[in-house]
């Protein structure tokens, strides 16, 4: 009992501590939790699918650098093959970012990479291949998202259907199994008020507004769909029906879902503002392509709304990845089909204006930007089975500078003829983090990392 | 018109009724999902927990409407070699990623088959080119898979476990070996067989658990074989009546004297085969994106994101012999009504999608059954033969789908 209260009491002070020394954040979209590099990144590792048929097949963390002052800037310095393919797909920091987890949403393995070493180097740490089991069934490990001394990972799936019923899992920074909490569904709400029309169950994303003790998470579809051929999936009726259409505003602290609210067509990744009196998030739906927006009204009650289009909806553009800026003013869009990233003016989140767009490839889905807003980089995959077929199916990791009117391309590594595989999401990497010096001079350009 | 009627009647997918306290339907049940006022009706996961049954006393017991079960065993019944392959059965350890078991595919409340797509993914989302069959009752099946190419259950657990887009196991002794470096099934085949796992033993032991699947006594069966006249209403027995004369439904599907397997035990050309094959492609395919919100999708883009569908001949594939093209097995109607979606390919969706296909004379093609023909059946008899066929559900379903909550599903500790 007394671990318990423990455990508690520090949940509650640990975000204003941090919010009270400034280092708030890590770029743009990650926890408020963990240390950020508001510098110059020196590396991205990009957590990439093996391709059958394609060099080593395996999935692997692959290093980039690109920090231009480096002898080695827009070359891949390092891989780390792990072991057969596993639907590699998102990855997420410790809080202490001396650690990179890294999912297999297939084989629900975790390979937990040690960052801090050696950070062109990353070096295998340890596997967690039980997380079935420990957590009572949940399948497809997708979001690690950074709280204090834990880490949460959302479920994508379960193993008695493979369908989209699932929970959030909690992990100790030591890898342990903590504690699953299930999404609300109808028959047990778990205390979640079911503001609409749906309560599925379904799970994504998560992401928190510690100042206001929320926690948000989004819905999207089961192993069955997610492992499934796209085009196979399009032509069949019953697979289409399942999706989720759900986001869930949860007490922060006690880990209860407290509203469900109505988000139809697979809301995915969320994005939250990080001015202190900004209380509110993003995500978007990637079947019906809108922009929603879960805010705090003047009466301090969440709410939910739909605030955008994304393209034009028929078409189906499918928006993936989305990434807000600093200043909570822009949001870059990804559409897959159309292989373009939009920007977005969100100075007013109720009324999103498309303000920039550009193709990046013949598919794209992830971007991670650096926190001053001045670099962004993008790749191409979104899922093993869900890529583009024959030439379309490019694989990229593309390095852009953004001047406020225009992305310029930088240096591109094609993973397809390098042999890597399929690149899916990104992080960025720093010597400064860990006190170390960079191995070459740098005359301008200083890492400054807190 | 095909289009039309798809979505006057997509409406009653996977609306099977509710049997004591089970529901026989996927848990994040989706009925209604092309109608605007689609509410959700999810079931809690950690709320679906089960009763161990007695699957031995379930074999050995009288089921109205069945056969002698002795008639048609392959394996002598054990309860040991049921409960070791029962738990063999919902062991996903027992693919090569860990990630897929029987039962993966062959869901207990989704009729022991999967409500949720036309046709199962196996390892890494591998396609296969035809629908997962129910497990109920298929001791009572001469023949297995849809191509017959198979005649015995213990020898037919190998094909899915070594197929590529299925378990993906890479050898027989592959599979042995990893039964042998677990001490719990090292301890089981032992106590069961008295040798360790082997490739005769392990089929035997999946055999004994899914020979248990056995269910008679629907109400259909208490109408017709136990003579309770209200067991049926009055528009179900109109169905029954238009399933053995103007439907000519018995005329595959049929019914003995003492019992009912609603199968002749042959294979067809209904034309469902030669129409997936043979058919040029739509320029565009409606697809839901949310409850209620539908969009055209132009070919082009599924085909960008999609890989070539496999090809299927069905017999033909087996014998070679060109006059078996596109015919299969004649399933079984028992269950029928939470077996969706049907046809060796799971092209309908729904009981309607599937009268409606037979009213209007299957898909016409050189090779077509005879059997096959116009049945114009009026809008009341369409209804009547589906309430009928709702009627066939075995009534000690929900003990069997319990039992499946309960087995222990196998997971990398």
């Amino acid at each position: 009992m007394f671990k318990v209260k423990s455990f508690l009491i520090k949940l509650a002070i640990l975000p204003l501590l941090a919010f009270g020394i400034g280092a708030s954040a890590d770029e743009t979209c990650m926890s408020p939790y963990m240390a950020k590099i508001v510098g110059q990144e020196d590396f991205v590792y990009v957590w990439t699918l093996g391709k059958e048929g394609l060099g080593d097949e395996q999935d692997k963390l692959v290093t980039i650098d690109v920090n231009p002052a480096s002898p080695d800037y827009g070359q891949v310095v390092h891989t780390l093959s792990v072991g057969g393919r596993n639907e590699a797909h998102h990855s997420g920091f410790s809080d202490d970012r001396r650690f990179l987890w890294a999912g297999g949403l297939d084989t629900n393995k975790i390979f937990i990479f040690d960052v801090h070493s050696d950070p062109a180097r990353p070096k295998l740490h340890k596997t967690v291949d039980d997380f079935v089991a420990k957590s009572g069934g949940v399948v497809g490990p997708h979001t690690f998202y950074a709280l204090a001394g834990r880490m949460m990972i959302t479920g994508l799936s379960n193993n008695k259907d493979h369908g989209g019923r699932t929970a959030m899992v909690e992990y100790s920074n030591q890898g342990n199994y903590i504690a699953t909490h299930w999404h609300p569904t109808d028959q047990d709400l778990r205390g979640a008020e079911k503001t609409g029309k749906y309560a599925d169950g379904y799970g994504y994303d998560v992401r928190v507004l510690p100042r206001r003790n929320a926690m948000f998470t989004s819905s999207f579809t089961g192993w069955t769909n997610f492992m499934m051929d796209f085009g196979t999936m399009l032509s069949d009726g019953e697979a289409m029906k399942r999706f989720g259409n759900t986001a869930v505003m949860w007490d922060l602290h006690t880990r209860k879902p407290k509203k469900v609210f109505d988000m139809p067509g697979a809301p995915l990744e969320i994005r939250c503002a990080w001015k202190p009196n900004n209380n509110y998030c993003f995500t978007s739906t990637a079947l019906t392509s809108q922009i929603w927006l879960m805010y705090e009204d003047a009466g301090g009650e969440w709410q939910a709304q739909a605030v955008g289009d994304i393209g034009d909806p028929s078409k189906i553009p499918l928006p993936v990845d989305i990434s807000i800026t600093s200043d909570d003013n822009g949001l870059w869009v990804q559409t897959f089909m159309d292989g373009k990233t939009r920007y977005f003016d969100i100075s007013d989140p109720f009324a999103p204006k498309q303000v920039y767009e550009k193709v990046i490839g013949s598919q794209v889905n992830m971007i991670s930007q650096s926190w001053d807003g001045k670099r962004a980089y993008f790749t191409s995959s979104l899922l093993d089975n869900w890529d583009k077929k024959g030439d379309q199916d490019e694989q990229f990791f593309k390095a852009y500078t953004w001047d406020g009117e225009e992305l310029n391309l930088e240096f591109a590594v094609d993973f397809k003829a390098e042999k890597l595989g399929s690149a899916h999401q990104m992080r960025f990497g720093a010597y400064g983090l860990y006190g170390l010096k960079r191995p070459y001079e740098v005359k301008s350009l200083v890492a400054d990392a807190r | 018109m095909r289009i039309f009627w798809v979505l006057l009647f997509s409406s009653s997918i996977s609306t099977a009724e509710p049997v004591g306290d089970v529901r026989l339907a996927p848990g994040d049940f989706k009925g209604g999902y092309d109608k605007l006022d689609y509410e959700t009706d999810s079931l809690s996961l950690p709320a679906r927990t089960g009763i161990d049954a007695d699957l031995i006393g379930n074999i050995k017991s009288e089921h109205l409407g069945l056969p002698s079960f002795s008639a048609y065993q392959q394996e002598a019944p054990d309860a040991s070699a049921i409960a070791l392959g029962r738990k063999l059965f919902f062991d996903r350890r027992l693919s090569r990623n860990k990630t897929m078991s029987c039962a993966m595919c062959h869901i207990p409340e989704q009729g022991f088959t999967s409500n949720e797509l036309k046709r199962p993914i196996g390892v890494e989302g591998r396609n296969l080119k035809r629908n997962a069959p129910t497990l109920l009752n298929v001791v009572f099946n001469r023949r297995l898979f849809w191509d017959a190419r198979e005649s015995n259950l213990a020898q037919q657990v190998w094909s899915p476990l070594l197929a590529k887009n299925e378990m993906n196991n890479p050898s027989v002794g592959h599979v042995l070996e990893q039964l042998h470096s677990d001490e719990e099934y090292f301890d089981m085949f032992m106590n069961t067989f008295g040798e360790t796992a082997n490739i005769m033993n392990v089929g035997q032991a999946l055999a004994q658990y899914q020979q248990s699947l056995i269910g008679g006594g629907s109400r259909f069966d208490q109408w017709y074989f136990g003579r309770e006249k209200t067991a049926l209403n009055t528009l179900e027995q109109k169905g029954f009546a238009v399933f053995m004369g103007k439907g000519a439904c018995q005329s595959c599907h049929n019914i003995g004297d003492s019992y009912a397997l609603f199968t002749d035990h042959q294979l067809h050309n209904t034309g469902v085969g030669f129409e997936e094959s043979m058919r040029k492609d739509p320029k565009s395919i409606t697809v839901q994106l949310a409850p209620g919100i539908q969009a055209s999708v132009d070919q082009s883009l599924i085909r960008s994101v999609g890989e070539e569908k496999e090809n299927d001949l069905g017999l033909y594939e087996v014998s070679l012999n060109p006059m078996d093209r596109w015919t299969y097995r004649t399933p079984s109607l028992r269950n029928i009504a939470v077996t969706a979606p049907y046809m060796h390919n799971g092209e309908f969706s729904s009981l309607d999608e599937v009268i409606q296909f037979y009213n209007s004379g299957g898909a016409p093609n050189e090779l077509l059954s005879p059997l096959i023909r116009p049945l114009n059946l009026t809008n009341h008899e369409h209804l009547a033969l589906k309430e009928f066929l709702k009627s066939l559900t075995s009534n000690n379903l929900p003990e069997l789908v319990l039992d499946g909550f309960a087995a222990p599903v196998g997971d990398v500790l």
